[in-house]
C-alpha cells in the first residue's frame, strides 16, 4: 500500500472514530474538494478558459464546504451566499492585481526542475496562476462564514426580537473572535508550505529589494493577501446576510400571521 | 452611547493617519529607484519587431514575439537617459513577459555602445502592488474589528519574525538541527500567539499544551505510517527548492503549516469547555468532554478543508505543465501533487487527533478542580 493511501485511510478511520456521521461527511467533503481539483486541472490543461473553470470550480468547493459542513439549513444558506459574493470579490480583486504584477509561472529559481520540459504549452500562466490564488483561499473563506453564521444564528434563536442594529453588533463581535485565528491558521499554512524557498532565499543571501521583487514570493504573498482580504470581508458580507435573510423571514412570519386574508 | 461614539471618533482619527502613511508609502514606493542598486528603467514605448509560431514535440501551439523596449533610466550613473532593449516574450508567458508602456523594470548589462545605451530587460518592479495590498489588509482589519485587528496584525508580523530568525538560525547552524530548531520555534509562535490573544492564564496554558501534543502526534504518526509503507508514493525528488536534508525540511514544512489549524481548533475547543465550566462549576467531566468533542467535529472538517485548499492548489501551474509535457495523470500526481496531499492528510491527522486529547486532558484538569 503507498504511503498516501495509508494516510488517507488513517485520516478516515480516525475521523468517524471522532465524529461518528459528522466524520463520515467530513472526510467525503475532502475527497470531493480533490476530486474538483483534478477535474479543474484536467480542464485547463485540455485549454478550457480558466476563469471559468474558476468560477464553477469556486462555486462547487464553497457548495461542497459549506452544504455538507453545517446540517442546519438556514445558517448554510447565508453563509454560502455570502462565501458567494466574497469569491466574486476575491475574482476581481485578483484579475486587478495581476494586471500589475504578472507574478505567475516560473522564475529563475525553477530552472533545475523545468529541464528538458517545453514551456511553450499555449496555456497563459498568468490565468492559471490568477485560478490559484483564486481557489486556494476559498477553504478558509467557507470555514469562517461557516463558523459565522452559525454563532450568529445561535444568538437569532436566543433573541428572536433583538433589532438588526444590535445583531450586527454582535455578529462583528464574533467575526473578531473567529478572524484572528483565521488568519493565523492561513498565515502559518502558507509559511508551512513555502519553508523551502524561504530557506532558499536566505541561504543565497538575496537582498530585501530582490526578495520584494521576485516573482515567486511577490505571487506567495500577493496570495497570502488576497486571502486575507478575503477573510476579512467575509465578516461584515455574512452578519449583513444572516440578519437580512432572518428578518425576511420574520417579516414573512407576521404578514402570514396578521395579513391574511387582505389581498 | 458616549463612550463608543469616542471609541468611534478614535478609530476615525487612527484610520486617517493610516491612509496617510499608506499614500506616503505607496508613493515613496514609486519613486525608491534610488534605494536600489540594480538600475531600473520605466518603459516609453513599445515596439514588436518580429512574430513567430511554436509547436513542440507534444503539438503545444503557442506564439513567440520580439519587442524593443525604450526606457528611461531612473537610478544610477545613467539616470534621465534613454536605453533601448530587446525582449522576447510568448503568449502563454511562462519565463517571460510581455512589457507595456509606464511598467518599470529591472535592467542588466547595462553599458554604453558608441554613445547609444543598450540593456537586457530582466523582470518587473513589483514592490509597489505588494505595498498596495499590505495596506489594503492594514486598514480593512482596524476599520472593521479596533483593537483586535492591531492585535491581529502584530501577532501575524511577530510570526513573520520569529519564522524568520527561525530560517536564519538554521541557516547559520548550517542545517544540523533542522527539527529542533523549527520545533523551538513552533512553540514560541503558539506561545506568542496564544498569549497575545487571550493573555497569559489557565486556558493558554492548556491551548498551548494541547497544540503542542497535536502537532506531535500528527508528525509521529506521519514517521510510523511512512516507515510502515517504506515511503511508496512519497517522492521527495519532487520537492521544490531544496536546499538542505529534504526529509527533515519536509517535516519542518508540516510542523508549521499544521500548527495555526491545530491552534485554531484547540482554541475553539477550550474557549467552550471555560464557558461550560463557568456556567456550571459542578459539572462532571463527561459532560465537559463531550462538550469539547461536539465542537471538535464541526470545525476539523472544515479546517483541514483549508490546509487541503492551500497545499493542492500551490502545485496547479506545475501540474498543468507536466500534463500538457506529455506526462500521464498518474507520473504528475506522483511528481507534483503526492508532498501536497501527504501534507494534508498528516495535518488533517494532527487536527482529528487533537480533538480527544485536548478535551480529555482538559475536562480532567477542570473537573477536578470544581470537586475541591
Amino acid at each position: 500500500m503507498s504511503t498516501i493511501m495509508a494516510l488517507g485511510l488513517v485520516l478516515l478511520i480516525l475521523m468517524v472514530i471522532v465524529g461518528g456521521r459528522q466524520g463520515w461527511v467530513a472526510f467525503l467533503s475532502l475527497f470531493l474538494n480533490f476530486c474538483y481539483f483534478y477535474i479543474g486541472l484536467v480542464l485547463v490543461a485540455l485549454h478550457v478558459t480558466p476563469l471559468w473553470v474558476t468560477l464553477v470550480l469556486g462555486t462547487l468547493i464553497l457548495a461542497t464546504t459549506i452544504f455538507m459542513g453545517t446540517e442546519d439549513l438556514r445558517v448554510s444558506v447565508s453563509a454560502f451566499e455570502a462565501a458567494f459574493i466574497v469569491m466574486i470579490m476575491v475574482v476581481s480583486l485578483v484579475l486587478l492585481t495581476e494586471h500589475f504584477v504578472q507574478a505567475t509561472g516560473f522564475s529563475l529559481e525553477n530552472s533545475n526542475e523545468l529541464e528538458g520540459m517545453s514551456i511553450l504549452i499555449g496555456i497563459n500562466y498568468v490565468k492559471v496562476g490568477e485560478m490559484t490564488m483564486i481557489l486556494s483561499c476559498l477553504g478558509a473563506v467557507a470555514e469562517l462564514t461557516i463558523a459565522l453564521a452559525s454563532g450568529l444564528r445561535e444568538i437569532i434563536s436566543g433573541q428572536p426580537l433583538l433589532k438588526a442594529t444590535a445583531l450586527l453588533t454582535s455578529g462583528l463581535q464574533i467575526g473578531q473572535h473567529i478572524i484572528g485565528t483565521t488568519l493565523n491558521t492561513l498565515l502559518l499554512g502558507f509559511l508551512g508550505n513555502f519553508l523551502a524557498l524561504f530557506v532558499w532565499f536566505f541561504g543565497l543571501n538575496y537582498s530585501f529589494g530582490a526578495i520584494f521583487n521576485n516573482k515567486l514570493l511577490v505571487t506567495e504573498l500577493v496570495t497570502v493577501l488576497i486571502s486575507f482580504i478575503g477573510v476579512i470581508i467575509a465578516v461584515p458580507i455574512t452578519c449583513g446576510l444572516v440578519i437580512w435573510n432572518s428578518q425576511k423571514g420574520v417579516d414573512k412570519d407576521k404578514e402570514s400571521q396578521y395579513d391574511t386574508g387582505n389581498e | 452611547m458616549l463612550k463608543s461614539r469616542v471609541k468611534w471618533s478614535r478609530r476615525c482619527w487612527l484610520v486617517c493617519l493610516l491612509i496617510i502613511g499608506a499614500v506616503v508609502s505607496i508613493i515613496w514606493s514609486c519613486n525608491n529607484q534610488q534605494f536600489y542598486q540594480r538600475p531600473i528603467g520605466k518603459v516609453v514605448s513599445v515596439q514588436v519587431t518580429h512574430q513567430q509560431k511554436t509547436q513542440d514535440q507534444f503539438n503545444n501551439r503557442d506564439q513567440q514575439f520580439k519587442q524593443r523596449v525604450t526606457m528611461k533610466i531612473m537610478n544610477g550613473r545613467y539616470r534621465g537617459q534613454r536605453v533601448t532593449a530587446n525582449n522576447t516574450y510568448s503568449k502563454s508567458g511562462g519565463m517571460d513577459q510581455k512589457y507595456r508602456r509606464g511598467q518599470q523594470a529591472f535592467l542588466t548589462q547595462l553599458r554604453s555602445d558608441h554613445g547609444h545605451l543598450t540593456a537586457n530587460v530582466t523582470s518587473l518592479k513589483r514592490d509597489t502592488t505588494v505595498v498596495i495590498l499590505t495596506w489594503l489588509v492594514i486598514l480593512l482589519l482596524i476599520i472593521m474589528m479596533g483593537k483586535v485587528g492591531v492585535f491581529a496584525l502584530f501577532s501575524a508580523l511577530l510570526n513573520v519574525g520569529l519564522f524568520i530568525v527561525a530560517i536564519q538560525i538554521d541557516i547559520a547552524t548550517q542545517a544540523q538541527y533542522i527539527l529542533p530548531v523549527f520545533a523551538g520555534f513552533s512553540f514560541l509562535m503558539a506561545l506568542s500567539t496564544l498569549t497575545f490573544v487571550y493573555g497569559w492564564n489557565k486556558q493558554t496554558f492548556a491551548t498551548l499544551l494541547a497544540t503542542m501534543l497535536g502537532v506531535g502526534i500528527s508528525l509521529g504518526t506521519f514517521l510510523l505510517v511512512s516507515s510502515l509503507t517504506n515511503e511508496r508514493g512519497i517522492y521527495y525528488e519532487a520537492m521544490q527548492f531544496v536546499t538542505q536534508n529534504y526529509r527533515l525540511l519536509y517535516l519542518a514544512e508540516i510542523m508549521i503549516g499544521c500548527l495555526g489549524a491545530v491552534m485554531d481548533e484547540s482554541s475553539d475547543i477550550l474557549a467552550t469547555m471555560f464557558e461550560v465550566k463557568r456556567l456550571d462549576p459542578q459539572v462532571q467531566w463527561r459532560k465537559l468532554f463531550a462538550a469539547g468533542r461536539q465542537v471538535g467535529q464541526t470545525v476539523m472538517g472544515p479546517l483541514t478543508n483549508i490546509l487541503l485548499m492551500i497545499f493542492l492548489f500551490s502545485t496547479l501551474t506545475n501540474a498543468v505543465l507536466m500534463l500538457r509535457n506529455g506526462n500521464s495523470w498518474g507520473y504528475t500526481f506522483s511528481m507534483t501533487m503526492s508532498l501536497g496531499v501527504a501534507q494534508s492528510l498528516v495535518s488533517g491527522i494532527g487536527i482529528v487527533v487533537t480533538i480527544p486529547v485536548v478535551s480529555l486532558v482538559t475536562s480532567l484538569l477542570i473537573a477536578k478542580e470544581g470537586t475541591k
